[in-house]
């Protein structure tokens, strides 16, 4: 077994019309016994910057830890927030560190930039940047998830619709998964307003 | 084709013949040109006989990382070695010093190199530095894969105070037979000639070489040999 | 208070912290994971007035393509540029590293960077780490003493070559330059050849796919053609598009208005002393 597949998970970042959103499920389990079904793996570093971390939950506890830590050094010193091309950049260059000892994470990161322009980019465990201009995936769920938004997506979605999309592409894929599930939390982000949900999925 | 021995991110070797040789007057130093990993012809015309200073020069074989990094810094150091000293190193002292880095990272190094040169004090002069870091004064060395069809005939046909000429051809008939006799050792042959006057390089391509036993002649497409079997060989 | 010091976030360099964790992981039977890799074709070519560089355009992840459109062909200087194979973090970082390290060095100098240094300096890292940074690069560039194509190995032996593949799909580039590379290409020619390469690569190599990168650098100047060709194109758009007319279950939503950003007016009143 792989060690991505010890806790299992489902992440997803889709982008819209001056908007994004990023969801993920809500299952933590201990390979195939489940240990928590309100898990969150969606952090928010500030107001218009999300961090999904899929993988071992340890080593994602630690990473986010170290991300704020490492952000509030930087709020410090700067006095604003990070923009999220700076903030992947940090993740790549801690991931990196550990090229030959790495965490056993895959990241998302998902933000509104300058002119609310909205930026998604995963990685995989050692920090290999991978920029998309649609939608980014990660976790054990990550090849339904593939396919499902690959098939849904459409450039340009307002918020609810976007919504709609990802909900749909995320609940499709984790019925495939049998590690992850339970339902799912999502973020949509406008410039105005956060909105996060909490979906109602297969219980099994 | 076994996938095992695609294996392309195999470290860089050089199956190789390498050769050095004095004649009355100066040296003559030879090379393939083939750079393999696994068994895939990475570079088909690499210089295998690398400057070290303006009369010195060195033959590589075994990994090609390790026998760069090596001449590397030996090159470093005689720069550095000649202009402390105000006059040319001796083939002498750049041979110590490849003996040296040999022989300090052992453990850490896969390479055989032969150093040739020309000094005003000792005139021509070859020194094998084989895997361990020992050095050895000849008046001929051959070294990498090629050279294990060599030893005989080079018993046979080297002699003391050749010509430049008769040393040179010695150095060409080698290489070209152990190219065909060696998997590993291919492409062109170069060799280096060093002596009071200066240093000559000169090139044989590989369809200008000699034929050896049972060797077929140089083609430029496989069509062309079935060709002239068979009139209309795709025709089936 | 020595504990301290390991808080402070790190100048450089790798660490080493989580290895002996990660091995006794790995002897209990869980698998290290898969990197991004580059299963590649990046090609380069020496042409009348300079060099040309071409790469494909597919990130793979073990049998997953985790990118439709990467860019394999990296900055290094203005006048130097180089495509990269392998694992894609390493071969990211490593080329990071370097045109960084010439910048500082362009500063001191005021010169423009040459190739060599460039290849000098990307050798030393591959050596230093015999091999375990796997990053297999085609470097390419045109400077004071005119056009240079070198490749590098991932255990830092280089070549200096008029023609170059490497990755996965070199083999396949390689029976295109083999065949068809002359000395003294014109740009056009130059570019038409690097383009079947890269391509011969896409449709015989599985680890390489997607689209033409090209970048050609002359003396002087230099033109980064990204998806110069697009052989792939999607064929299973849905024009329509997908709706959904059952929504999904929503438990519970919460809503958090975001703050106005502050605008700074510049040129407003000014302060009074």
């Amino acid at each position: 077994m792989s060690i991505f597949e010890y806790n299992g998970s489902a992440l997803v970042a889709m982008v819209g019309k001056n908007c994004f959103a990023i969801a993920s499920d809500r299952r933590l389990g201990v390979q195939l016994q489940t240990i928590a079904t309100d898990f969150q793996r969606i952090y928010k570093i500030h107001d218009r910057l999300f961090l999904g971390l899929s993988g071992l939950a340890t080593d994602a506890q630690t990473l986010y830890q170290r991300l704020v830590f490492r952000h509030k050094l930087y709020q410090l010193r700067e006095e604003r927030d990070m923009k999220p091309e700076t903030f992947a950049s940090l993740v790549s260059a801690v991931l990196y560190e550990k090229r030959f000892g790495p965490y056993f994470c895959q990241p998302v990161i998902a933000g509104l930039g300058e002119e609310d322009k909205p930026f998604i980019c995963t990685m995989d465990s050692i920090g290999a940047k991978e920029l998309a201009k649609d939608f980014v995936v990660a976790g054990t769920a990550s090849e339904s998830l593939y396919g499902a938004c690959e098939a849904m997506f459409k450039p340009d979605m307002e918020a609810e619709e976007l919504f709609e999309t990802i909900s749909q592409a995320l609940l499709s894929s984790v019925d495939r998964d049998c590690l992850s599930g339970w339902g799912g939390h999502v973020y949509v982000i406008t410039p105005t307003e956060v909105k996060e949900r909490i979906l109602k999925g297969r219980m099994d | 084709m076994d996938l095992n021995k695609m294996d392309l991110n195999a470290p860089h070797s050089m199956g190789t013949t390498i050769i050095g040789v004095t004649y009355n007057g100066g040296v003559v130093l030879g090379a393939d040109s083939r750079t393999s990993t696994g068994v895939y012809v990475a570079n088909r015309a690499s210089d295998k006989i690398t400057q070290l200073t303006d009369n010195v020069y060195v033959c590589r074989s075994g990994s090609a990382a390790d026998s760069q990094i090596v001449s590397d810094y030996v090159r470093y150091f005689l720069h550095q070695h000649t202009i402390q000293l105000g006059q040319p190193a001796t083939v002498k002292v750049a041979a110590n010093l490849v003996r040296l880095i040999s022989y300090n990272n052992k453990n850490m190094l896969q390479t055989g190199l032969i150093v040739g040169g020309w000094d005003k004090y000792e005139g021509g002069k070859i020194y094998g530095i084989p895997l361990g870091g020992t050095i050895i004064e000849q008046p001929f060395a051959i070294g990498g894969s090629g050279s294990s069809y060599l030893y005989g005939f080079f018993d046979q046909a080297w002699k003391e105070g050749m010509t430049k000429d008769e040393a040179e051809q010695l150095v060409v008939k080698a290489v070209s037979l152990a190219i065909a006799r060696d998997g590993a050792s291919g492409g062109v042959v170069r060799t280096v000639i060093i002596n009071s006057e200066g240093v000559t390089r000169n090139f044989y391509p590989g369809d200008k070489l000699p034929l050896w036993h049972e060797e077929l002649e140089p083609q430029n497409s496989l069509l062309d040999i079935l060709n002239t079997t068979s009139p209309e060989p795709m025709n089936i | 208070m020595s504990r301290s010091a390991v808080d402070v976030p790190p100048k450089g360099g790798f660490s080493f912290d989580l290895c002996r964790r990660n091995d006794m992981l790995a002897k209990k039977g869980l698998q290290p994971p898969s990197f991004l890799k580059t299963g590649t074709t990046i090609v380069g070519l020496i042409f009348q007035d300079g060099v040309i560089l071409g790469a494909d355009t597919r990130a793979t992840e073990g049998p997953i393509v985790a990118d439709k459109n990467c860019e394999k062909i990296h900055y290094m200087a203005p006048n130097i540029y180089c495509c990269g194979a392998g694992t894609a973090a390493d071969t990211e970082a490593v080329t990071d590293m370097v045109s960084s390290q010439l910048q500082l060095h362009r500063y001191h100098t005021g010169r423009e960077s040459r190739v060599v240094t460039a290849l000098t300096l990307l050798k030393k890292h591959l050596f230093n780490y015999q091999g375990h940074v796997s990053a297999a690069l085609v470097l390419g560039g045109v400077d004071i003493t005119g056009p240079h194509l070198h490749t590098i190995y991932p255990h830092g032996s280089t070549d200096t070559l008029p023609f170059a593949t490497m990755g996965s799909g070199s083999l396949a580039a390689m029976a295109m330059f083999e065949s068809k590379y002359k000395e003294g290409l014109t740009r056009e020619e130059g570019v038409n050849l690097v383009v079947e390469a890269i391509c011969s690569g896409i449709f015989n190599d599985l680890g390489s796919g997607s689209n033409v990168d090209v970048c050609v650098i002359t003396k002087g100047h230099k033109e980064y053609l990204r998806n110069h060709l697009l052989p792939n194109p999607r064929t299973f758009v849905n024009p329509k598009g997908f709706s959904f007319p059952k929504k999904t279950e929503v438990l519970l939503t919460k809503i958090t208005p975001l703050k106005e950003k502050v605008e700074v007016i510049e040129g407003g009143d000014a302060m009074e002393e």
